[in-house]
């Protein structure tokens, strides 16, 4: 046996040495080749079939890799025609490409597949799967992107190396009790194997039968060991299988010919000599199966397929904030509205620019709806820089108190009237305050050229010229103001670290806004109960409560409506004594 | 009211359970049997345990069986005291404190402990009395298993696990290089000592050796100038985990690989999981993840041998496990076992130490008998933890419903879920933080078990289901489609709150002597320790199965489906065991199977999978039976209107739309030209006929086929014609509803489904890939409009010549075809036996194969419109040759129902416009010959033989190192194990990746205090397991406004929703904290505060949760 292991060595150096010298590509070309190989295609295992060869020892007579896409899926790489011609480019196509065109002949590495690593002489008919020339087999798991590949050997060098290893330790290094059986071994350096040895009938062979094994690869032996009993489940019956029928052709061959008589007869032949005429026998033959190894690529594919989907795992993930769900429901709407006015996105791509040239004589004629969501989904992009940069530019621009008091109303819900000249100047404005708000507490006129109410907006950007109907200002601020304050004041801290904060008070008031909603709305608790529950949530103070008040109209359908309909299950209404 | 409600609350379990199980259950019913393993058929003293050496010069020995110990039990105190050990008070400490907690004989169990619990007194410690006796007869084998043949030169370990058959027995083995020092490597003595005790059974005489420990000894003592600090390990172990600490802080944080640019909710999850997808890949895995060097030592020191000096030496430590002889009992350990190998590999790895330190300590012992008295029971010591340790994993009493999990995998009773949580979590809040007890618990927990973090980050995209109920993340399941790692690591990685940077490995132990209100905080915990779901998926290919249809072998389908078994067939649930192991490949044509009227791979179409399959197999059967005449043959039947894929088929035969080549002027036909022939039926008439004629044909094709292995493979089509046939009872009513659930169904199967030829032929009941057989020839009426050279004589054709011809032709399909509903239906039906597929539905395909075979034309696409694609499979003469052209149709592809077809045919596709365009100086053999999948369905349970099963345990007996979670009434055996356990976790990490840290959260409801334990700081204060935690005001705050809300009669799934978003909150803040320690400047903690409402308390708390998502931040702040 330990014959077969020093022998060995010099067929793979002779393989790769064909390889090399026959590739008609310039080096640094196939360099690249392997490189981009290496990177973008992970296989996470490897199934072949070996056998134990009475003359030649340990060989790997099938194999099948599995060829994983180099990004996950979503990534947007799809498969495209053509991309065989891109293959020097990167990204997704490559890999498949590149795979393709290792084993075409005009890059020498059909001699891999076709006639792979031994040579001819050291090759028998046991020793060989698929017949010289013949390309191999490729099944697609198309959801996946994974690509099933056989061949009689790997054609990358280094996987060539490992299944030949673990080919060598499967049959000729591991004690299996009993030779038949699962064995598991390996290391960091060469890789994880589950073996399962078995033998083969054949008439003709030294004791009527022939040794193989079905080999798995794998580099991460926890997932090989916690996959044993499935594999051994599988490989067991892939074997049970082949066995049945190298059986029955046994028991034919054994009825025409029986050999142990004819052996017993011609007992002083000498035995050597009759084995090599008979050792070269196939797999094939010896199941009497034409489409044994198609056959077994399928079976190997399904079984690393079957193998690798065993065990899922469900994951959960965080809700979305409230922001997310108001913009979703917006950009729905609107895609609704563009389903009934053909032109809408013409439309739409019209009103950005009147904004700011035509706002002068022009009298907008969308509903503040419209003009929210316009600015909802964040399709309004001012031409020029804008004017305010963050809201703490626009502090410093105000001036603390009259900001303080700008942001006070914002966040209260009071209408928020810019008067000026320049348009771009009130749209960037607009767009530095709502950041207070929740999204679906924002409702922008950007420009009008006479007031609006302000339930139909919050913000409204008027010329110098109109009239506007006086408004109360209020002195003391809600408990989120302070800290936007703080934040804004504290030089220290960098714009996005501000952005940061807003996002958090936000949700943070969100979160006490969708308990009141639950508390008042859903449930219509009494007032006594509801005084409570703000205290609770440490917003009793007046001005706190009238801005979730205010922001309680920023909450999204989808909440409500959710809130609205598990009231109504019985089960929530359940006592708890 | 505890006991009381806490039986309401859990007692849905019953006991019944192991012996010992059920006493720790006693009045805690949730920790039910239902996840654990019964330990009844387990022998704890059937635990093996052999250590070998395979010596270059001396061959190999056997140092350890524990087979051959026996324990004398009334020797025990005598003769201890006199013994002149000498060995230096650090080499005990360090093996003795291994052993410590050991149970101290092989027979006992956990509760008992061996006396030895200091450190003081290892001179004067008392070895229980062993005799060892000649190893087993086996041992020999299960050396030669153990080594193999392989050669000494590798330096790395090996690991091995072994099946013995009979008795049944599991055998894992590590085989290490070993170690020795220089100074030693002349002195053999330990060896030699064992060479005595093989040979001398009875121990009696004096070993003649001795002269060799003169030296060894000095050396040793030398050796012992370094303060030894981690009493558990070596010097040498120390002074590398010194170095890996300090290392590994640092180089975790480094991400070695790129991360996937589409990181998003759940990044730190996803991330994870690429990586190690990556890193375990075989490229990458080409070089090793860990350090090969994993050796074992045999010397003090890393007294750097002078290599010369090295002789080659392995040592290889087996544990045999022997299993029972019940079948289900062998199973259930096998599953945990292979489950649960992490576990087991590190306590092994913990044994390995053990031996190490009681080799070398052994060889100070100048007497021979002494010697060997002192390693036997020092092995035996290690060996009784060990076992130990298995038992108590294997039958500790689990959570039998943990929060988190179940609320996760039930949707039934989601609410009384809520209520009862939110009860119990309400009562605790109430009742034990007074002095901010459960905020404090509640803070560590969420600090260090960090896997709830990726379930609360916000994603950016909207709700699927109900607003409570969160949503799998997508990205991560299809990173695991794609990048398949393994989910159970995953699994393992969260509940230990691996994810965040650096990594920290976390357990948590809640100490108390009221059971029920540990139980009740184990129970609350388990909602906060989170981890995914597991979920177990058979994959079959072969469909459903009537459960009549077990006899799969030889011509035994015959008789079954003559029986008219058909009539009888219900939807099954799929049987797996039915399905042959070997996939029956959908082949491309030999020349062979050319001659042969019943192609010997017909492809082998899923059962159950959509309605179409329905055509096909009419198809097939059709085909299959040419005696049975034209009316037969000739029917065309029309698809149920409401499926939008089909349209009436009758009256298309004269049209250009069919292209029948005849193959093999021997006639074949393409079936298409029967159904043509412009016959309709009706789909009673087709259901009819499918039933009437089914059994009749069988015969038929038996007589084809005189080889059984043939019939096996056509075994399963036919079996699914029956099955889907046979089980409506009145077809003529009901097809159409029944296609519907066939169609659900497989959409339930998910996009997974591999389409087969098979699909992609139903598809058409027009065109079918069976060649027609000569008998119904006269049937054919196929006009060929097409260009196509279509007869056999064109076959041979030059691939220039055919494509052009073919392209034309598709073009003309294209343009009549029209799709809408399914794209499917629109692939153009392919010669199905050959296994080409061809996706219609996005663009035009021409094929040709090699082999000979009937065009498939694009089917109904007669007449249909625009966009379609057709399909063509053209006979090319011989092997190896194919061409395929594709042009894009505007129509979107059906991903979920065609899954493996359109890519497969892309590749093809464009690897063969390649062919073509770059001339003929490529051959015919560059590409591999696709072979589809077969279309797969998957049935899926919940999957409970997980970590996220049996790692959340109960209320144990006593201490224990793995769980993730557990309660334990005193913390007398944590004292004495805990610092060993976190160093060794850290040193033997279960999750096969470096960590950092390994941590242990202690809450004590005796003491109240909670505390937490690593392997990095050392406690001064030996009173103390470990630091106070500081509680957070965030949790604090959180668990008064969930109080306050509850007391305010807020439903309980409303709370939890609160609950989640105040998480989301703190994730927020987390954010919002990065982003600050992102830059340059730094303010006071106390400006956090006002600015971020972020106090000194919280700080711990959030910049954990942010180093799940930025990495970073550990950096900053180390």
């Amino acid at each position: 046996m330990s014959r077969s292991v020093t022998t060995r060595a010099q067929p793979y150096l002779r393989q790769e040495d064909s390889c090399h010298s026959s590739s008609c590509q310039p080096s640094s070309q196939l360099q690249k080749r392997q490189a981009s190989w290496g990177l973008q295609v992970t296989m996470n295992a490897i199934v072949a079939l070996c056998h134990f060869c009475e003359l030649h020892g340990p060989r790997t007579l099938f194999c099948t890799e599995v060829l994983h896409a180099p990004l996950p899926q979503g990534a947007g790489n799809e498969d495209s025609p053509g991309q065989g011609e891109q293959a020097e480019e990167e990204e997704g196509g490559i890999q498949m490409s590149s795979r393709m065109r290792a084993h075409s002949p005009a890059e020498g590495a059909s001699v891999e597949s076709s006639s792979p690593g031994p040579k001819k002489s050291d090759m028998c008919e046991g020793c060989r799967s698929l017949a010289a020339g013949h390309p191999g087999y490729i099944s697609h798991d198309k959801e996946t992107s994974i690509k099933y590949v056989s061949h009689q050997h790997p054609s990358h060098p280094q996987l060539f190396s490992i299944v030949r290893q673990a080919c060598v330790r499967s049959l000729s290094c591991e004690v299996c009790p009993g030779r038949e059986g699962p064995i598991f071994f390996g290391d960091e350096q060469h890789g994880f194997v589950f073996s399962h040895t078995f033998f083969i009938k054949d008439s003709l062979a030294r004791g009527f039968q022939r040794w193989y094994s079905v080999i798995t690869i794998m580099m991460d032996r926890i997932y090989l060991i916690n996959s044993w009993p499935f594999l051994l489940g599988k490989v067991r019956g892939i074997i049970d299988e082949l066995q049945g029928k190298a059986l029955k052709v046994f028991e034919a061959e054994q009825f025409g010919c029986p050999q142990r008589a004819q052996r017993m007869n011609t007992a002083f032949t000498p035995f050597l000599h009759q084995r090599n005429g008979n050792a070269a026998r196939s797999l094939t033959s010896l199941t009497s199966d034409d489409n044994l190894w198609a056959c077994l690529h399928t079976s190997f594919a399904w079984l690393l397929k079957a193998c690798g989907s065993r065990l899922t795992e469900k994951l959960l993930e965080g809700a979305p904030t409230e922001d997310t769900l108001v913009q979703m429901e917006k950009l729905a709407d609107l895609e609704e509205e563009s389903e009934t006015w053909d032109n809408s996105e013409a439309e739409e791509e019209e009103k950005a620019p009147v904004l700011p040239e035509g706002a002068e004589g022009r009298e907008l004629t969308q509903g503040p709806a419209e003009s929210s969501c316009l600015s909802g989904c964040g399709s309004w992009q001012p031409r020029k820089l804008p004017v305010f940069k963050s809201l703490r530019h626009m502090r410093q621009v105000l001036g603390a108190p009259s900001f303080r008091m700008l942001a006070w109303h914002v966040l209260m819900g009071n209408q928020v009237i810019w008067k000026s000249r320049d348009v771009d100047l009130v749209q960037s404005a607009f767009e530095v305050l709502r950041t207070m708000l929740p999204v679906g507490c924002v409702r922008i006129i950007p420009y009008s050229s006479q007031y609006e109410e302000a339930y139909r907006c919050n913000f409204l950007g008027l010329s110098p010229h109109v009239q506007i109907p006086p408004h109360v200002l209020s002195s003391v601020g809600p408990t989120i103001l302070n800290k936007i304050e703080a934040a804004l004041t504290n030089q220290n801290l960098s714009v996005d670290v501000v952005d940061q904060c807003l996002v958090c008070l936000k949700e943070e008031w969100m979160n006490k806004v969708k308990v009141l909603f639950k508390f008042t709305k859903v449930d219509s608790r009494p007032k006594e109960d509801t005084q409570k529950l703000l205290s609770i949530l440490g917003a009793s103070e007046e001005d706190n409560v009238k801005l979730l008040k205010f922001w309680m109209t920023g909450l999204s359908k989808t909440y409500k409506s959710h809130l609205m309909s598990t009231v109504r299950s019985p089960t929530a209404s359940e006592s708890r004594s | 009211m505890a006991p009381t409600l806490l039986q309401k609350l859990f007692n849905k379990r019953g006991s019944g359970g192991s012996s010992a199980a059920a006493s720790a259950q006693g009045r805690a019913p949730k920790e039910g049997p239902a996840f654990s393993w019964s330990c009844s058929e387990f022998d704890l003293n059937e635990i093996r345990l052999i250590v070998y050496q395979d010596c270059e010069r001396r061959g190999r020995q056997v140092l350890f069986d524990s087979k051959a110990v026996q324990k004398i039990e009334e020797v025990t105190a005598q003769k201890t005291e006199d013994i002149p050990i000498k060995i230096s008070a650090k080499c005990c400490q360090g093996s003795s404190s291994v052993s410590s907690s050991v149970s101290s004989s092989s027979s006992s169990l956990i509760s008992s402990h061996s006396s030895s619990g200091g450190s003081s007194h290892h001179a004067k410690e008392q070895f229980p009395k062993y005799q060892y006796t000649r190893p087993a007869s086996d041992v020999n084998m299960l050396g030669e298993m153990m080594f193999g043949s392989v050669a000494m030169s590798y330096k790395g370990s090996t690991l091995k696990i072994h099946y013995i058959r009979s008795p049944p027995q599991l055998m894992i083995s590590k085989v290490f290089s070993a170690r020795m020092g220089s100074f030693c490597g002349s002195t053999n003595n330990l060896q030699d000592s064992f060479e005595y005790i093989n040979q001398d059974p009875n121990m009696g005489k004096l070993n003649t050796n001795q002269n060799s420990l003169g030296p060894c000894r000095t050396a040793s003592n030398l050796a012992h100038s370094t303060p030894v600090d981690m009493p558990s390990r070596g010097q040498n172990e120390d002074r590398d985990s010194g170095i890996a600490r300090s290392a590994s802080l640092s180089s975790l944080l480094i991400t070695p690989f790129p991360s996937p640019s589409s990181s998003t909710s759940s990044s730190s999850s996803y991330q994870r999981r690429w990586l190690r997808s990556q890193t375990t890949s075989l490229e990458n895995g080409i070089i090793p993840r860990r350090s090969t060097d994993e050796t074992f030592s045999l010397a003090e020191e890393t007294c750097s041998s002078n290599p010369a000096m090295v002789r080659r030496k392995k040592i290889a430590i087996s544990i045999i496990f022997s299993l029972c002889e019940k079948e289900e009992a062998q199973r259930n350990f096998q599953d945990f076992f292979f489950s649960h190998f992490p576990l087991f590999e590190s306590h092994m790895n913990r044994l390995k130490s053990a031996i190490e330190k009681a080799m070398i300590s052994c060889r100070k012992i100048a007497e021979s008998s002494l010697r060997v008295q002192f390693y036997v029971s020092r092995l035996m010591e290690a060996l009784g933890e060990f076992r130990g340790t298995i038992w108590n994993l294997y039958s500790v009493p689990r959570i039998a419903e943990p929060v988190w999990l179940t609320m996760m995998s039930s949707t039934l009773e989601k609410n009384q879920l809520c209520q009862r949580f939110l009860k119990e979590f309400t009562l605790l809040i109430e009742q034990i933080n007074k002095n901010q007890f459960f905020a404090a618990l509640l803070t560590a927990v969420l600090t260090y078990h960090l896997a709830w973090v990726p379930t609360v980050m916000p994603v950016d995209h909207p709700p699927i289901k109900a607003f409570s109920e969160k949503r799998t993340s997508q990205s991560v399941n299809m990173l695991a489609k794609t990048h398949p790692y393994n989910p159970l690591w995953a699994q393992l990685g969260d509940l230990y709150g691996a994810i965040g940077s650096p990594v920290r490995l976390t357990r948590t132990v809640v100490v108390g002597k009221q059971k029920d209100l540990v139980q009740r905080i184990l129970y609350v915990l388990t909602y906060f320790l989170r981890c995914s779901e597991l979920q177990e998926n058979q994959l079959t290919w072969s469909g459903n199965h009537g459960e009549g249809d077990q006899v799969l072998n030889g011509s035994k389908i015959m008789t079954a489906l003559e029986k008219g078994e058909v009539e009888e067939s219900e939807y099954v649930v799929v049987t797996v065991r039915n399905e042959p192991a070997l996939v029956p490949p959908i082949l491309p044509p030999t020349a062979a199977e050319r001659q042969n009227p019943w192609p010997a791979e017909f492809p082998e179409s899923p059962e159950g999978t959509d309605s179409r399959d329905l055509g096909l197999k009419l198809d097939k059967e059709a085909h299959r039976r040419p005696e049975q005449g034209p009316e037969a043959c000739s029917t065309g039947y029309q698809e149920p209107a409401s499926d939008g894929s089909w349209k009436p088929q009758n009256g298309f035969c004269g049209d250009e739309k069919n292209k029948e080549s005849p193959q093999d002027g021997s006639s074949r036909l393409c079936s298409c030209e029967v159904l043509g022939a412009g016959m309709k039926l009706d789909q009673q008439a087709v259901c009819e006929l499918c039933k009437v004629e089914m059994p009749t044909r069988l015969p038929d094709r038996s007589v084809a086929w005189p080889c059984p292995d043939r019939h096996l493979r056509e075994k399963p089509p036919l079996e699914k014609v029956t099955f889907q046939i046979g089980s409506s009872t009145s077809p003529e009513s009901d097809l159409e509803s029944r296609m519907k659930k066939m169609e659900e169904r497989m959409k339930a199967c998910g996009p997974s489904l591999e389409a087969s030829v098979a699909t992609d032929v139903a598809q058409d009941p027009q065109i079918s890939g069976s060649p027609f057989n000569p008998g119904s020839q006269e049937n054919v009426c196929c006009p060929q409009n097409q260009p196509f050279e279509g007869d056999e004589g064109e076959s041979d054709k030059g691939f220039a010549e055919d494509r052009g011809s073919r392209n034309e032709a598709t073009a003309v399909a294209a343009g009549k075809l029209s799709h809408t509903a399914d794209s499917d239906a629109a692939s153009a039906g392919v010669a199905g036996t050959r296994g080409r597929r061809l996706e219609a539905a996005r663009g035009l395909y021409v094929k040709a194969s090699e082999g000979p075979v009937l065009e498939p034309v694009a089917p109904k696409c007669v007449q249909q419109g625009p966009g379609l694609a057709a399909a063509a499979n053209i006979p090319c003469g011989d092997a190896n040759k194919k061409a395929i052209c594709r042009t894009e149709g505007d129509i979107p592809r059906n991903e979920s129902s065609d899954s493996a077809l359109g890519d497969s045919d892309d590749e093809a596709c464009a690897s063969a416009m390649l062919d073509l365009g770059h001339g003929a100086d490529r051959t015919g053999g560059s590409l591999e010959v696709e072979l589809p999948l077969p279309r797969s369905q998957s049935v899926s349970t919940q999957n409970v033989r997980n970590f996220g099963r049996s790692l959340l345990a109960g209320y144990c007996p006593t201490y224990m190192p793995d769980l993730v979670l557990h309660g334990t009434s005193s913390d007398e055996k944590l004292k004495q194990c805990l610092v060993a356990d976190l160093v060794h976790t850290v040193h033997h990490p279960v999750l096969d990746e470096p960590i950092a840290e390994a941590v242990c959260i202690i809450a004590d409801t005796d003491k109240w205090s909670v505390q937490v334990a690593t392997s990095q700081r050392k406690v001064t204060d030996n009173m103390k397991l470990g630091q106070d935690v500081l509680v957070s005001s965030q949790v604090s705050s959180l668990l008064q406004s969930i109080l306050q809300l509850y007391k305010l009669h807020l439903p309980a799934d409303f709370c939890i929703m609160h609950l989640e978003d105040r998480l989301q909150e703190m994730y927020l803040k987390s954010k919002m904290l990065s982003e600050y320690l992102r830059g340059h400047t730094r303010v006071h903690v106390k400006e956090l505060g006002v600015v971020l409402g972020i106090e000194s308390n919280d700080l711990p708390l959030l910049t954990a949760i942010a180093s799940t998502h930025s990495p970073y931040v550990a950096q900053i702040l180390l």
